[in-house]
């Protein structure tokens, strides 16, 4: 019981917190049912937001965007922090000096002064685009070219692999080294020992990364936000769910539609993380 | 220790779920002067950057000296967070006393009753020295909800310094057609080495197709709030750029990165990429300075050659004054002062245009800058033309720049053929003001 509450006292920031989240939660519920310019008083207007959602294109094509990015990203992502944490697990001399430097993008990634820093590096005229020029290739503008855009972003979500590395690197760390050994006597090579030992006692480790990153993933606002300087563009290839929420709200004044855009979003993570719940029963090893 | 068990994965997990919660979005005003005691506190937000800043700041104190009663707490940022945060201001409950309003946004904050109708504050505001079309753009109806912080209008802007290193000759700025721009900017691009494109301009800034519109004969919107251009003169416009750019008189699709946010300094034309551009004319004395100081401002083409013409004078920004604020009579002193008081406009600039007031305009007008001179001097030949009326933007009008901004760049990949693109354009514009 001591320790309990223990654990209360460490979750207090954490429940009083709750209590600033439930009221806007308890809300934005009843905005999504309402037709709400922020200006004057919302009105019920039932299911009015639902229909429109069904033959809005541009709600289409933000989650149209979103998935892409979800389900490219997400795998590229937790493949690079895996392999990268392998890398350094094998003892690295420095190993703290090389796990800050892979975690440090992660720190920075969605911040706004790294977004802006890869619209330059990306630019029509910028960087990646000199080099390519030196090699005698004239580069597509990777920002601003509706079929590049969205690769960019991903490419800067798959460039951000240290927060999920870092537990990778722990969740090595735990694997007994009698495994290893017992399966180095038995001869298994090392890329067996990898889909044998490792993988599995590490699956839950990979099953928490995965349910996080995915979430986080769905919620991008920021990176579509700063690189399209608002508008989701160029022609809505970036058009994030959470950015084309936000525009509804604050640019259309249509808050009400934007609340019901905020609960399907809600809707989708959670299926999403049931899917992954569900599926994990068939890979996932724990070892107790 | 064991790696993580079902549980602890399974706690960990639905904590990161709850803790993932929308990104937050504040974002502080950039803030200036606060200073409390007896007197009334208003608030007065616009946006804009640190020279305007300063500016305003000049002319609010010599605001505060001769109102010793009334201290202002202004509050500034960019033009696009502004606009987002101003409504979630009036959605709590506290909105500022006075404030900078897009025409684009006007009716969606005037007809849902959060504005002051400023037409029956009787003689606390005095509006006398503003021409009717001056005072018209913050009229709706019967009701007046802004006045002009200053007028502008567009201009197109080109690099002489650009054009003579490369021999090639500006055309008649009052005289020009689309197609003398068309030969120009290629000429340039030419003779530069494919270095400098010859011109671009915003296809999506509405201000710009405004006056393609109107050369046509046709209203952007109509005096009834509705959308006017036809499919044919929208097609005309996408189609122009096109060939433009067939032609490399336009840089090529992608090269402009049309979501940068991008200040004068950090302008296509302040690096010396293109050649020419269309620029708000309140905007001339900054790009000029970052350009290196060889501007020619030059009318918009087609002025002499379409049926009837384009251009007009509109405002940067209106000034309105919040129908919840706590202290109306002095805000209408502080907005009052602002329009006609001489030496605080001649504080103040003309970065947000020249003075509404055709009297403070001429007052101010030999103290200025020679860039300032320049712009003012322009607009006033404006002012003594004859142009066609134009008409406020309607409810939904400041949608209509993202939903052009993205047709016009699946045109300019190709994704879509002018005519195609004019359809959607015209046929999302009349669903958005409609809605």
């Amino acid at each position: 019981m001591r320790k309990d509450r223990a654990a209360y006292l460490f979750l207090l920031p954490w429940l009083v917190g709750i209590l600033f989240t439930v009221g806007p939660f308890v809300v934005s519920l009843y905005l999504a049912f309402t037709d709400y310019n922020l200006l004057t008083p919302p009105h019920w207007s039932g299911l009015a937001n639902v229909r429109e959602m069904i033959g809005d294109v541009h709600l289409h094509q933000s989650l149209k965007v979103t998935f892409i990015y979800t389900l490219v990203s997400v795998p590229l992502s937790l493949g690079a922090a895996l392999a990268v944490a392998m890398v350094l697990h094998r003892g690295v001399r420095g190993l703290a000096v090389y796990r800050s430097i892979y975690y440090l993008p992660s720190l920075l990634g969605s911040s706004v002064a790294i977004v802006m820093l890869w619209r330059y590096l990306f630019g029509y005229q910028g960087v990646v685009n000199q080099f390519l020029g030196r090699l005698g290739i004239q580069g597509p503008g990777w920002t601003s070219d509706p079929h590049f855009a969205l690769s960019t972003l991903i490419l800067l979500h798959v460039w951000t692999f240290g927060a999920p590395m870092v537990i990778f690197l722990a969740g090595l760390k735990q694997i007994p080294a009698m495994y290893y050994e017992a399966a180095a006597m038995d001869g298994a090579s090392g890329w067996r020992q990898f889909r044998s030992v490792t993988l599995p006692l590490l699956s839950p480790i990979i099953f928490f990364n995965l349910v996080q990153s995915m979430i986080a993933s769905f919620q991008t606002f920021t990176q579509g936000y700063v690189m399209s300087g608002g508008t989701g563009g160029p022609a809505e290839s970036t058009l994030f769910s959470n950015l084309y929420l936000y525009q509804k709200g604050f640019g259309e004044l249509d808050m009400g539609y934007a609340s019901s855009l905020a609960w399907l979003l809600l809707i989708i993570i959670a299926g999403f993380t049931a899917v992954n719940f569900l599926a994990a029963r068939y890979w996932v090893f724990y070892e107790n | 220790m064991n790696t993580v068990d079902r549980r602890g994965a399974l706690k960990l997990a639905g904590l990161a779920g709850l803790a993932a919660t929308l990104p937050a979005c504040g974002r502080g005003f950039g803030g200036g002067g606060d200073q409390k005691g007896d007197a009334v506190e208003l608030n007065m937000v616009w946006w804009g950057d640190a020279a305007r800043a300063e500016k305003t700041q000049k002319a609010l104190d010599l605001f505060h000296t001769a109102n010793p009663g009334i201290r202002v707490r202004t509050e500034y940022q960019d033009s696009s967070p502004y606009k987002d945060k101003l409504v979630t201001r009036f959605a709590a409950g506290d909105p500022p006393d006075l404030m900078a309003m897009r025409t684009d946004s006007l009716r969606e904050y005037a007809n849902r009753g959060a504005l002051l109708d400023l037409a029956q504050q009787g003689g606390k505001l005095d509006l006398s020295g503003l021409t009717d079309s001056a005072r018209g753009l913050g009229v709706v109806g019967r009701q007046n909800f802004g006045v002009p912080s200053g007028l502008n209008a567009i201009g197109f802007v080109v690099d002489k310094a650009l054009t003579d290193k490369f021999g090639v000759q500006i055309p008649d700025g009052d005289t020009w057609s689309w197609e003398d721009l068309a030969t120009f900017a290629k000429q340039v691009t030419t003779a530069s080495g494919g270095k400098v494109y010859g011109t671009n301009f915003e296809v999506w800034t509405i201000a710009n197709l405004i006056v393609w519109t109107r050369q046509h004969g046709e209203d952007f919107y109509t005096a009834d709030g509705k959308l006017g251009i036809t499919a044919a003169t929208m097609t005309g416009w996408l189609a122009m750029v096109q060939k433009m750019r067939a032609d490399k008189a336009f840089p090529p699709a992608g090269f402009i990165d049309p979501n940068g946010g991008a200040s004068a300094a950090q302008s296509y034309i302040a690096k010396k990429a293109i050649a020419s551009q269309i620029i708000p004319t309140n905007n001339f004395l900054t790009f000029d300075k970052v350009c290196g100081g060889q501007l020619q401002l030059l009318r918009i083409p087609g002025e002499t050659q379409g049926a009837r013409r384009g251009q007009s004078i509109d405002t940067p920004a209106l000034w309105s004054v919040a129908a919840k604020s706590k202290h109306p009579a002095e805000t209408l002193t502080l907005l009052n002062f602002l329009v006609n008081d001489v030496a605080g406009a001649k504080a103040a600039g003309t970065t947000r245009g020249v003075p509404a007031s055709r009297p403070v305009a001429t007052a101010i007008t030999p103290g200025l800058e020679t860039d300032d001179q320049r712009a003012s001097a322009y607009l006033a030949e404006l002012q003594n033309e004859k142009l066609p009326p134009s008409y406020s933007y309607p409810i939904g009008a400041s949608k209509l720049t993202n939903i052009l901004k993205s047709i016009s760049t699946e045109v300019e990949f190709g994704r879509k053929t002018p005519a195609a693109g004019a359809a959607e354009f015209v046929d999302a514009g009349q669903k958005a003001l409609s809605a």
